[in-house]
């Protein structure tokens, strides 16, 4: 049954970024059909669906006789070889090892490593089979007194050669242990499997004509046939002397093993199928062996094809990678002849690109070159291909990868090893700095093949494709354990490399050469090596080996992560040096530390979308496959290889909110709120309590249109997504800039679409709205108070004094009146667009003048609350021009006489805008730069806010005080709050304070300040709206009467033009999540099991599944037909 | 180490380092067995060998650790350029984007290795400039002909001496242009670093900075882009 709470368990523990960061689940708690893909060396395809205790009986084939009668049938089994073990059904396979698993449903994490431990030379797959369910001909029950079930299972063995028929066909016994019930389970699980697995007979027979073994099996009526290719080998000679390596007797050996044993896909694994292995592969069958061994047989078996379409697909593109690997066709492994030969060359070139293709993410790392070439000595390109995919994948994970944390890796694994094993040797190397990687990093990348010469690696090779990687630890520690005397006398690194090299130079030399026992004499060196490899270190095991590796792995990928942090910062360039190399350093961890937990988030996203998929059609596989699978968990560390190195605005919000406390949203989305499908961004449905898209405990980035900005300002390559370049050159030209004047211009720029420098109507209200977005938190940086209170405070003091007491609040209040102004001498000294304006200038100067004559007092400009629900907040009532050059739109005011109010909000807006040309749509304007300054330097606060305040609120290095969402005084706080009678329509049509519910409300004088930022924001938003609706009616050529405008408003509100106003967004999201919600019950409903007629999306399992074990002990007939499956 | 000798010797460690395929194991090759390898197996991890170098004061012996140069491999290089006391920065002259990435090994080196570490910048492949033959046939290079028409007689060379050479200024390093294939200035390369190794850094400390100095002193007789034609003569014969 699924496991939903070790789900949670690691949920939680990857919501917890520190344990996020460090552990990855999938290596402390391999996932069983990981375990048992790796142990059967099968796709990743399978997964274990079904397991039972039972008995293998390999009858000699000699004795059969088909006219046997049962009793004599009994007899042969009794006869044969007997193995006890565990029989697996997958998708795909049926396996047998008597290497014991646990993959069973209640086994702990800890048993089910144990079987990667000692293997006594049976590889992880022990004595058994793995046989495809494509290549069982027939099978049947057999009616047995001895035995409750008993399957006899015929293969399609020797299904090239037609002639089949005058042998006796390959067949298995097999007796299954366990209650009736189980067995007709499994029964069943394997018929339906046998039944899809018809269909791939084809491609079976496709596959292995491929394979040596077929050709020299098939009678010798058919010698005449061309034998498929074993690899260069074939042309250019193996390498080694064939009678020294008696390949003849080798080939003998085999020949009669596979005769008996089966071949190819059909091969049994008996204890003499090891022991072949262990002496060397004879060089014809070498090739097929490593790839039934290391399981890219299955792999091929599964997609025959990839390899040839994979080259025509790509043919004639080029890459890096291709780049990389031209470079290197000529010098890989030069001394054999087939490489010095274009067939030889050719043929690399295609599988390394090839590969290159299918695993871009590896792409090309030398020494692939080295171990291909080998490969390709004793098998075909295309097996070759399949080889390559396999030991990149699992056998070396991280060998090859871009950062080669796997090589790295196993580097300190083996240098840990080394200190236990022989401690004296170790203490010798740290006395005299003798770094072992250095010596041993070429032997595990390369397996051995460049170290040793050839044809001892590939005896290496042999044994390393069936029993796995700890092959290569065990030599390694065999190779120094031997010259253990001699090391001890090395002092420096070169002496012990030299003492290595003479060492491999002599392996074929007699290991005992002075032994008067001429047995002892025969050994030689290569043969001592590996009886000390597989003898005496038999204790290492991959599971001693996953150990260390999870030991190490931190350290390793923080040396690996700080060396790249290191290099990558050095290579910024030249905007980079504006910023301290503090600063560069937190860039950098705050750039990769979001991709990093960005891409962790989609992935537990998608996990669980998954996961919620599958127990909507829940199969006897999930059953089963009880873990959740967390392999690619740490996709996305910088230390693991290719990883993300794009930022999308997304992910920039969420970086802004880590720098600037402006970026923080003010409507978070409620926490925990049922099971509401809250998609912010995205379409992912997800569990909120589990699942936040920002993360948990993360502030919640705001989404406002100067982030938008920002983001295309920073995108220089306009790929929608920043490079840490980007960023860094962006914060750089903010930060590091430290004039005003580029602070401006910069800000105007940014508002400059076009680039004509200009900026409109719509640009100004940009602005100031943004303006007012930065400073909502208040203002950082050395914005002087009491200088500045002192120098407005002949304005002000009028105002100020009674609503406001605190210093902060006066600035926050003071920048609010400023922007106000700001906006208002925009507007005063904008230039009229010529391009439209070209036949009126004068009108344009006449309204100009008059809107200067008719100047609103700083009054005037009033932002208030309009208890009469009204949104006519804009009045440009009439005032002198004197006071206009420096006014200062008093913000206490309106809140202080709000008691006052109603006031006369008589003042059209069809008024206000023969008042006021910049209202007036008909009449484009624009801003220049020098304009722009002027505006700005006229004020002291805007001044300093570009000044200082902007670039100050990008605090890079120290850690920002995170504005937690919950200690945030929201500045949606409404004014009900402040006992002031909110305005219902606006909090609900107006879209201000939809959230006002959820956020805790602002406390006394902050409060108040909240109130107004937030009011000064709408005033913004406000304005534009009204140039949009002074558009629409422009257009409509309809003036519409005051009476309508309250709901003309409401409709009017574009979202979009208050695209920083998360509550606005917040609303509507809300509305859709309600939609989504219902889509999603729909949906759940629709693909839900029958069984379950409520899909509670907190128990995503159906409350009884019916496991195909139940289904099936009701229909007992079907399992008592005798045969059960036959082709 | 043997002080009292009347001629000391001592061992000084070098790394090299650079892109792939520039020359790195076949200026090490010429520099050791006086050979050259026109397919040489890339260097896995790394390889090492030592030679020896006679100054008329001392002899030095060469530690030489000689690296991959694919990028995956640069995470290793930390391990190999440990305790070095000098390194060779290979580039290929052939290839501009050779010589950044040789600017990022100066780079990591000054930043990340030992104080005072000597560090040769070294434009490799001579040969396939026309600069190199002037008196030899074999530095001819038809291959590369059609690919640069910026230069006189179809010369390969892509990284101009005054550049590489004004950049090794500025960062205070030795300097040279050599060819692993004819032999130029392969000696001189090696022999400078071992006359610019303060005598501080060979008796086991390391003096921060003392070899900045000297390295300098070395500078302008060894950077002499006369010097390189004598050698190809001299050496070149011999291919």
């Amino acid at each position: 049954m699924f496991n939903l709470s070790s789900f949670v368990q690691k949920a939680q523990s990857f919501i917890d970024p520190t344990q996020a960061l460090n552990i990855s689940p999938s290596d402390r708690n391999p996932a069983k059909s990981t375990l048992f893909r790796h142990q059967f060396r099968l796709p990743d395809t399978q997964t274990p669906l079904q397991e039972i205790t039972a008995e293998l009986t390999i009858s000699p084939p000699v004795i059969y006789s088909p006219n046997a009668t049962q009793g004599e049938k009994d007899r042969d089994r009794d006869r044969g070889y007997h193995y006890v073990g565990k029989l697996h059904l997958s998708e795909g396979y049926l396996s047998f090892s008597t290497q014991p698993t646990s993959f069973l449903q209640n086994a702990s994490t800890s048993t089910s490593s144990g079987f990667t431990g000692q293997t006594h030379g049976a590889g992880p797959g022990g004595n058994g089979f793995t046989l495809p369910l494509c290549a069982i001909r027939r099978v049947e029950r057999l009616h047995s007194q001895n035995y409750q079930f008993a399957l006899s299972i015929t293969t399609w063995n020797g299904i090239t050669t037609s002639l089949s028929e005058s042998k006796a066909p390959q067949k298995l016994t097999i007796q299954l242990s366990g209650t009736r019930q189980a067995c007709e389970r499994f029964c069943d699980g394997l018929k339906r499997g046998l039944k899809s697995g018809v269909n791939d007979v084809q491609k079976l027979k496709r596959v292995v004509a491929e394979c040596y073994s077929e050709y020299v099996l098939q009678g010798d009526t058919k010698k005449l046939d061309t034998p498929p290719d074993a690899g260069l080998g074939m042309i250019f000679k193996y390498p080694g002397d064939a009678r020294k390596l008696r390949d003849r007797s080798k080939m003998r050996l085999w020949l009669e093993y596979l005769k008996d044993n089966g071949r190819n896909v059909t091969l049994i694994r008996q204890p003499t199928f090891h022991k072949l292995i262990r002496v060397g592969l004879p060089n014809r069958l070498r090739g097929e062996m490593w790839e039934l061994t290391s399981g890219s047989l299955f792999l091929r078996l599964e997609n025959p094809l990839q390899y040839s379409e994979t080259l025509a697909k790509f043919e004639g593109r080029e890459s890096l990678a291709i780049d990389e690997i031209e470079k290197d066709l000529n010098r890989s492994l030069p001394e054999y002849p087939g490489f010095q030969d274009s067939e030889g060359i050719e043929r690399l070139r295609r599988v390394l690109t090839a590969y290159s293709w299918t695993n871009e993410d590896v792409g090309y790392c030398q020494a692939m070159n080295i171990v291909v070439a080998a490969l390709l000595i004793y098998m075909s390109e295309t097996q070759a291909f399949y080889v390559l995919a396999t030991l990149c994948d699992r056998l070396l994970p991280g060998y090859y990868s871009t950062t080669m944390y796997g090589t790295l890796l196993d580097q300190r694994v083996f240098e840990s090893l080394v200190e236990k094993t022989m401690p004296i040797l170790w203490d010798h190397l740290v006395k005299y700095d003798v770094q072992l990687s250095v010596v041993s990093l070429p032997w595990f990348l390369s397996l051995y093949i460049n170290s040793m010469p050839l044809v001892f690696a590939f005896r290496v090779l042999d044994v390393f494709f069936l029993e796995g990687p700890k092959v290569l630890f065990q030599v390694g520690l065999a190779i120094l354990r031997i010259n253990g005397e001699d090391l001890l006398d090395a002092t420096d690194d070169g002496a012990f490399i030299q003492i290595l090299k003479s060492y491999f130079s002599k392996l074929d030399e007699s290991a005992h050469p002075k032994s008067e026992i001429p047995k002892m004499r025969a050994i030689t060196r290569f043969q001592e090596l590996m009886v000390v490899a597989f003898k005496e270190f038999s204790g290492i095991t991959q599971s001693s080996i996953s150990e260390q590796r999870m030991k190490h792995k931190d350290s390793v990928l923080n040396s690996i992560e700080s060396f790249a942090k290191r290099t990558s910062i050095r290579n910024l360039g030249p905007d980079s040096k504006r910023l301290s190399v503090d600063e560069l350093g937190s860039l950098y961890d705050r750039f990769y530390g979001i991709l990093y937990e960005r891409e962790q988030r989609s992935h537990m996203i998608q996990e669980e979308t998954e996961r919620k998929l599958k127990a909507m059609n829940i199969k006897a596989a999930e059953v089963v496959n009880g873990l959740a699978e967390m392999q690619s968990i740490e996709k996305g560390r910088v230390g693991m290889g290719p990883s993300p190195t794009m930022m999308d605005y997304d992910g920039f919000r969420e970086f802004l909110a880590g720098v600037a406390k402006w970026a923080v949203t003010d409507s978070p989305t409620p926490p925990a709120k049922s099971m509401e499908n809250h998609s912010y961004f995205g379409n992912t449905p997800k569990r909120r309590e589990t699942l936040s898209p920002w993360g948990h405990g993360k502030p919640e980035p705001a989404d406002h249109e100067f982030m938008h900005r920002l983001f295309r300002r920073w995108d220089v390559d306009m790929n929608s997504a920043l490079n840490l370049q980007n960023v860094v050159t962006g914060i750089a030209h903010i930060k590091g800039k430290g004039d005003i004047m580029g602070s401006i211009t910069y800000f105007f720029e940014l508002y400059d679409d076009d680039g004509d420098g200009k900026v409109d109507r719509e640009g100004i209200l940009r602005i100031s709205e943004a303006l007012l977005f930065l400073s909502r938190r208040g203002l950082e940086g050395s914005l002087t108070p009491s200088q500045s209170v002192v120098g407005l405070s002949e304005y002000e003091a009028a105002f100020v004094g009674p609503a406001v007491g605190s210093e902060y609040g006066t600035t926050n209040e003071r920048f609010l009146s400023s922007v106000s102004a700001f906006i208002r001498r925009c507007f005063e000294y904008a230039d009229p667009d010529h391009s439209q304006n070209k036949a009126e200038p004068e009108k344009v100067e006449n309204e100009k003048k008059e809107d200067a004559d008719d100047m609103p007092d700083p009054n005037a400009f009033d932002i208030g609350d309009d208890s009469d629900g009204e949104d006519d907040l804009l009045d440009f009532s009439s005032g002198s021009p004197e006071t206009a050059a420096t006014s200062i739109i008093s913000v206490p005011r309106p809140l202080a006489s709000v008691a006052d109010k109603p006031r006369e909000r008589s003042v059209s807006k069809a008024q206000a805008e023969a008042a006021n040309a910049a209202l007036d749509p008909s009449k484009p304007l624009h801003i220049t730069l020098p304009t722009f300054r002027m505006v700005v330097l006229a004020d002291e606060l805007l001044e300093q806010f570009f000044e200082s305040s902007f670039p100050a609120s990008f605090r890079i290095s120290d850690t920002m005080v995170t504005t937690n969402n919950s200690s945030v005084p929201s500045p949606l706080t409404t004014f009900s709050n402040l006992g002031f009678k909110a305005p219902s329509v606006l909090s609900v049509g107006g879209g201000v304070g939809g959230t006002g519910a959820v956020v805790p409300p602002g406390k006394g004088l902050r409060g108040v300040l909240d109130n107004i930022v937030t009011e000064g924001m709408r005033v913004a938003a406000e304005v534009r709206n009204r140039m949009d609706e002074a558009q629409k009616e422009m257009e409509n050529n309809a003036i519409q009467r005051p009476g309508d405008e309250e709901e003309e408003d409401d409709q009017n509100y574009d979202p979009r033009s208050a695209g920083g106003f998360g509550e606005r967004r917040f609303a509507s999201s809300e509305d859709r999540d309600l939609l989504e919600g219902a889509d999603a019950e729909a949906m759940s409903v629709k693909s839900g099991h029958e069984s379950a007629p409520k899909p509670n999306l907190l128990t995503p399992f159906p409350a009884t599944p019916v496991t195909p074990g139940g289904s099936r002990s009701k229909n007992p007939s079907s399992a008592t037909k005798e045969a059960l499956f036959e082709r | 180490m043997a002080d009292s000798t009347p001629k000391p010797s001592s061992s000084v460690k070098l790394v090299l380092l650079g892109e792939a395929a520039v020359g790195k194991s076949s200026l090490v090759l010429r520099f050791v067995n006086n050979d050259f390898q026109e397919n040489k197996e890339p260097t896995i991890g790394a390889a090492f060998l030592t030679q020896k170098c006679n100054l008329p004061t001392r002899t030095i012996k060469f530690e030489i650790w000689d690296t991959a140069g694919q990028e995956r491999f640069a995470s290793l290089a930390p391990m190999y350029y440990r305790n070095a006391q000098s390194a060779l920065v290979v580039y290929d002259l052939t290839k501009p984007t050779s010589l950044i990435k040789a600017k990022h090994w100066v780079a990591e080196l000054q930043r990340q290795a030992s104080p005072g570490i000597v560090i040769a910048l070294v434009g490799n492949k001579l040969d396939l400039t026309n600069e190199a033959g002037a008196s030899n046939s074999l530095g001819d290079d038809a291959e590369s002909d059609a690919a640069d028409g910026e230069d006189v007689d179809g010369d390969a060379r892509k990284v101009s001496t005054a550049e590489a050479q004004s950049y090794a200024e500025e960062e205070g390093l030795l300097f040279f242009e050599t060819s692993a294939k004819l032999g130029t200035n392969v000696t001189e390369v090696f022999t400078a670093i071992a006359n610019a190794i303060p005598e501080t850094s060979l008796k086991g400390i390391r003096g921060p900075g003392a070899a900045a100095a000297p390295a300098r002193t070395e500078d302008p007789s060894r950077v002499n882009l006369t010097g390189p034609r004598d050698s190809a003569s001299k050496e070149g014969c011999a291919c």
